[in-house]
């Protein structure tokens, strides 16, 4: 059974500096049509399926233009380092429709394979030919930007680790391995090494750029979780008031939320975030109670 | 005849180095009876001997081991069974071998002349599930080639003080020793035999991770919080994920309060932690494990769906597989992918999860169906409201042909660590001077 390949975490300057690729690292059989292909990041993840979530700042109908086939969608998805780019034709129709309706800007979601495209040497653009692509909530681009930043700073720390020892191919092969992590991903990291010539400056630039997009969503990450205590609070005195012991009714809840001045997927995002912590429950479906 | 062939047969030995030159002469001989071509022959009997070496393989890795591989170990029991096959009296030979790391059962379809006690070194060696455990296979191609007593090798005896922290017990288990406290208990009345029979079933849990247990020997004095040590409790499986099973053979005792290793109060309090899905994916199977990531994929069969009344498949146009035309019951469930950036693992959402997670109710879902006269509808509303999402979700894992695969026991939106995680990480990156 062929693994599915993890949607890797990145941000966008690295993504876009991926320019190393490969057809297969693992097989050695090269008519393994299986083999995925695959670009190596400059901190070394082998990247075939990437996860971003963003801002989508600029969709544009490529296909309108003369000559051109017919449906032809580019985007521009900005994290806080750079933007990624994605495309998507007639073979990607939901996203397409996706980016069709979209609206501009929105927090949004890509699940998809990243794409290498060298129209002549020196000149290499990377971009994403998306699977998936949803909204998604300012929260969940906060938390990508956390899960992303961890992930990325654990790769810069190995790196920073394997440089300063000053090994070099087998003993430095031999030392990943006694890390426990395995030939792929080992490889991958020597081969990164190798081609970008990373080095401390690199990495501790890298670590400047991630610091400073921690910062950037670091306000927003406070007031958002402000205002959803805020959000859950209203909540839970309304259901207080209104209830006459038999619980209330989910509608009356919105409109007296609404009242007050939440919005209904505001209250609703509360509603949810309240009963998973246990702090209400639904008696009968559409009905809430306080515990 | 053979005298025609020597120059050939002289070829093959000199490309197979080290292959007793009879046994070459006798396989050659026998394809050549078979008026096979000469050129077949010769490529035959060289794949046949020279068959690419498979890596060695310890046993605790045998579940992961490639589809021929060598392994080393001591035989530790060997039975000849002998049974009709096609006519034909076949004699196989059945036991167990263990090396370093574990013990497992082996099946010799050939006589290799195996002997109790003997240390060998197993050559293209394959493994087959039986009864949901690994099982190692000597076959046509399988070379034993015995080797010179080894007291490092563990012998029977050893394998019953084997002693695990609960996590690290896996399929190459077949008796352990640990220590855990129960966390859940209940009795059962089960007839086996016709007999009636009082079982003890519950979960035992350590600071590494828990397993859940059947005691078919009586526990007097063990309740919901006692620290028990145990010895040679045998390890049944199911989906990959190991089960704990006391019997006549395995022995146990409360374990005074100060020798326990771990503190029972994180044990009771039950609070779920969730651990990367790539630690998920080495494992053939987790009791009880919780983890944290995006849905980046929700699976066509997600939504409203129908199952048979009779037997709960999955039924498409009121047609079941084993019971024909039936009415079939509606139910909701959601199939999705959930990947937390160091892995990816299938989870699935029965009803009630499902209704918790999409946020509206079956009758709903229903609703939206009928509204849109479209069976898609509530997969395609699904995708919009589920994809890139963050879930938290806790139940048994097991790896299939298909994945590794989650069936939800709960889930829930992870909590609002988000700006302790950021403080933590701007502590690892101080600002440049």
């Amino acid at each position: 059974m062929a693994e599915r390949e993890v949607a890797q975490r990145l941000f966008a300057r690295e993504f876009n500096d991926s320019t190393l690729s490969l057809t297969s690292v693992s097989s050695d059989d090269s008519s393994d049509v299986n083999s995925p292909n695959l670009l190596i990041s400059p901190t070394g993840v082998r990247i075939n399926r990437v996860f971003v979530a963003g801002v989508i700042t600029e969709v544009e109908n490529l296909g309108s233009e003369a000559g051109k086939e017919r449906d032809l969608w580019r985007a521009r998805i900005s994290d806080p380092t750079g933007v990624f780019i994605v495309y998507a034709g007639q073979y990607q129709p939901e996203a397409a429709i996706f980016l069709s309706t979209v609206e501009v800007p929105s927090y949004v979601g890509v699940v998809g394979k990243a794409r290498i495209y060298e129209p002549e040497k020196g000149s290499v653009f990377i971009s994403i030919r998306p699977e998936e692509i949803n909204d998604v909530e300012s929260a969940t681009r906060d938390r990508w930007v956390v899960d992303t930043a961890d992930l990325t700073l654990k790769r810069l720390d190995l790196l920073s680790e394997l440089l300063s020892s000053g090994m070099h191919g087998d003993d430095l092969a031999d030392s990943l391995k006694m890390k426990g992590i395995d030939f792929d991903s080992s490889e991958a990291i020597l081969d990164s090494l190798e081609f970008y010539g990373t080095d401390q400056e690199y990495i501790s630039e890298f670590k400047q750029s991630i610091r400073e997009s921690l910062l950037s969503i670091k306000e927003n990450a406070g007031v958002q979780i402000k205002q959803n205590e805020d959000t859950e609070n209203v909540i839970l005195e309304i259901l207080k008031e209104l209830d006459q012991g038999k619980g209330v009714q989910y509608s009356c809840l919105l409109e007296e939320a609404k009242l007050r001045g939440i919005r209904e997927d505001v209250s609703d995002t509360g509603v949810r975030s309240l009963l998973a912590k246990g702090e209400c429950y639904e008696p009968k479906i559409g009905i809430l109670k306080l515990i | 005849m053979n005298d025609k062939y020597a120059p050939h047969i002289e070829e093959l030995a000199k490309a197979l180095d080290g292959i007793d030159r009879d046994d070459i002469k006798n396989e050659f001989n026998k394809l050549i009876k078979f008026r096979v071509p000469l050129e077949e022959a010769k490529r035959t009997v060289l794949n046949k001997f020279s068959s690419k070496e498979g890596p060695e393989t310890k046993i605790k890795d045998i579940s992961q081991a490639p589809k021929s591989f060598t392994l080393k170990g001591r035989l530790i029991s060997v039975e000849e069974r002998s049974f009709v096959l096609k006519g034909e009296a076949v004699n196989l030979y059945s036991g167990k071998i263990a090396d370093e790391t574990g013990v497992c059962f082996f099946t010799a379809w050939n006589d290799f002349s195996l002997k109790e006690g003997d240390i060998i070194r197993i050559h293209n060696a394959y493994m087959k599930h039986w009864n949901n455990r690994p099982e190692i296979n000597f076959g046509q191609r399988s070379v034993v080639e015995k080797l010179p007593e080894d007291p490092s090798m563990p012998k029977n005896e050893q394998l019953f003080t084997r002693s695990k922290k609960i996590i690290e017990i896996n399929s190459s288990d077949m008796l352990v020793s640990s220590q855990g406290m129960v966390t859940e208990m209940y009795h059962r009345d089960v007839n086996i035999k016709g007999k009636d029979t009082k079982i003890l079933e519950g979960v035992i849990a350590d600071e590494t991770g828990k397993l859940p247990f059947t005691s078919w020997l009586p526990m007097d004095g063990v309740d919901i919080g006692s620290v028990i040590c145990f010895k040679a409790a045998h390890v049944r499986l199911f989906r990959g994920i190991p089960s704990l099973n006391f019997t006549n053979e395995s022995s146990w005792e409360m374990l005074p309060k100060d020798q326990c290793l771990f503190s029972k109060q994180d044990l009771i309090s039950d609070e779920p932690k969730s651990i990367p899905i790539a630690f998920v994916l080495e494992k053939d199977g987790i009791f009880d494990v919780a983890v944290t990531g995006n849905i980046i994929s929700v699976r066509p069969g997600s939504g409203i769906i129908e199952r048979c009344p009779v037997c709960n498949r999955v039924i498409q146009n009121n047609i079941c597989r084993a019971h024909g035309t039936v009415t079939g019951v509606k139910d909701m469930r959601i199939k999705a992918i959930l990947d937390d950036g160091t892995g990816a693992v299938y989870i699935m959402l029965n009803k009630e999860l499902s209704e918790t997670v999409f946020g509206k109710s079956m009758d709903e879902a229903e609703n939206i169906m009928k509204a849109s006269m479209s069976k898609d509808a509530v997969f395609e509303s699904m995708k919009r409201s589920l994809i890139g999402s963050y879930l938290s979700v806790r139940g048994n894992s097991s790896k299939s042909e298909f994945g590794t695969t989650i069936v939800a026991r709960s889930v829930w939106l992870p909590e609002d660590d988000l700006l302790s995680r950021l403080e933590c990480l701007l502590l690892k990156l101080p600002e440049d001077d």
